[in-house]
């Protein structure tokens, strides 16, 4: 290449000179092309410069280009993944120097003894599947051979312990009670059992269909106080629990209440029983305990009128009672459910009373209707023995 | 002129490297594929990868500089694709939003 004096060099293969202002390196190349036209060195210079502008600009364009934006991703990404290995080298390296690099390791004895099991019956610990099923084992307290699969609930029964088996014994004993108490009722009532065949069936018919229907049409017309609430009991009865909270009710929600069921409030649940009023699991002692806590002294219980079922059973008591009766409900009732319900009650309770004394004559069988119509309330048919109707004070007396 | 255009690529890639740190896209990308190398159990394979090395050198003579030789190239390699693409497409989609200089 041909230098010039000022020792700039001249990069271009083809031959290109410079001259400028006289002076001459080399001949002039026999090429006349353009691009080989002698150029003064300034002249040469600016020309590189406007070419190199050009360049930029096709740089920056061709920098749009996709294959060099994938170059260059491609660059960028190989970096990042230097850098990632770079610093995984580093953690690794202090790893070894602190000491802690091996710390994860478990030695190979027990890499033996958990090695992961893989054969055909055995799971991944190397134990059988159902290998404690075909198992027996011998019962502690009957002495019999049981399957081990079978061995839980056996005991629970045999011992007489577990959940279930406290249930099946109280509804035993629930069972036993009604059928006992169904027996010593037939046996009490020897006016009863002295009577019309007629009667008697009347009686039995009466109670199973009272005790199957408790909210059915002959129920609903003698508790006329209740009309609007016949719905509200429903969910009662119907209720999952066996109880119900007695602090959430009004006062005539609890009448309603006391008067359809059992009531007994519970000492382990603090909630009044939802068993029917003669349900065995409480006494009447304390059905009656629960609505003079409820109700008053003057709160009449179902119980009184079905104990006024009993053989000598006076009309005018009847008749007294029953306007006790009407008068101790009115009573009870808020002042704005007063006006509606009295007048109901009345109609029921007249309605009872009319009906009762239709049948005079006939003392058994009016007492009966004195026990379908205005004792309707409950269910409860429970024949106790009891001295002959005294007045209904001292009926409390006594058992109080 | 060959050394200029050198220098303009250079030039470009060297703005393109500042915009990514300066818009924090690198160190993004950098979390972003180490995540990603972690949960694809690239970590875990190089680990093992170099307890084989190591437990060959000797506890005691591991520099950095042997364990880089050994190591880099075997992690590049086991980047999986998928990890590679996203990665990829990521950058790309920085390049176009960022290409005019």
């Amino acid at each position: 290449m041909p230098e010039l004096s000022s020792g700039q060099r001249v990069g271009r293969e083809s031959g290109r000179f410079l001259r400028c202002c006289g002076l001459t390196t080399t001949p002039p190349s026999p090429c006349v092309q353009p691009c080989c036209r002698p150029l003064c060195y300034e002249q040469s210079e600016r020309r590189l410069h406007k070419s190199l502008q050009m360049k930029m600009e096709e740089m920056s364009l061709s920098g749009l280009d996709n294959s060099k934006l994938e170059a260059i991703a491609q660059e960028i990404y190989a970096d990042l993944v230097e850098d990632s290995c770079l610093g995984f080298c580093f953690e690794v390296h202090r790893a070894v120097k602190c000491g802690y690099f091996f710390l994860d390791d478990t030695d190979p004895d027990s890499m033996k003894d958990f090695e992961i099991v893989d054969q055909p019956g055995l799971d991944i610990f190397g134990q059988v599947f159902n290998q404690w099923k075909s198992k027996e084992c011998v019962c502690p307290n009957c002495s019999r051979s049981i399957a081990a699969s079978r061995f839980a609930p056996h005991l629970e029964k045999c011992l007489g312990m577990g959940r279930n088996s406290s249930r099946i014994a109280n509804r035993r004993i629930a069972n036993s009670n009604n059928m006992n108490k169904s027996e010593s009722d037939q046996e009490d009532n020897d006016d009863i059992n002295d009577n019309d065949w007629s009667y008697g069936s009347e009686k039995k018919a009466k109670k199973r269909k009272s005790d199957k229907n408790p909210n059915s049409p002959r129920r609903s017309k003698s508790l006329k106080h209740k009309n609007g609430e016949l719905s509200n009991s429903d969910p009662f009865k119907y209720n999952n629990s066996t109880g119900i909270s007695y602090e959430t009710l009004g006062p005539e929600e609890l009448r309603s209440l006391l008067t359809t069921q059992c009531g007994v409030i519970s000492e382990h649940t603090k909630k009044m029983c939802t068993r029917s009023l003669r349900c065995p699991q409480h006494t009447d002692e304390q059905r009656r305990t629960v609505r003079i806590y409820f109700l008053g002294p003057s709160a009449v219980l179902p119980e009184v009128e079905s104990s006024l079922d009993n053989d000598s059973f006076d009309m005018t008591d009847s008749q007294a009672l029953i306007s006790r009766l009407q008068w101790d409900g009115s009573s009870d009732l808020s002042p704005s459910d007063s006006g509606s319900s009295k007048t109901s009650e009345n109609q029921g309770w007249g309605l009872g009373t009319n009906s009762s004394e239709s049948r005079k004559t006939k003392k058994k069988k009016s007492h009966l209707s004195l026990v379908g119509t205005a004792s309707g309330l409950g269910s409860n048919k429970k024949k106790k023995p009891k001295p002959p109707a005294p007045p209904t004070p001292s009926i409390y007396d006594d058992i109080n | 002129i060959v050394v200029s255009k050198m220098n303009k690529d250079a030039q470009m890639r060297a703005a393109i490297n500042q915009k990514l740190i300066e818009t924090g896209e690198r160190e993004r990308l950098k979390e972003l594929l180490r995540a990603k190398l972690i949960e694809c159990g690239w970590k875990d394979q190089l680990k093992a990868h170099c307890k084989e090395v190591i437990k060959e050198k000797g506890l005691e003579h591991v520099t950095v500089d042997d364990l880089v030789a050994e190591i880099t190239p075997k992690g590049r390699a086991l980047v999986p694709d998928s990890v590679k693409k996203e990665l990829l497409q990521r950058i790309r989609t920085f390049l176009a939003q960022h290409a005019s200089l």
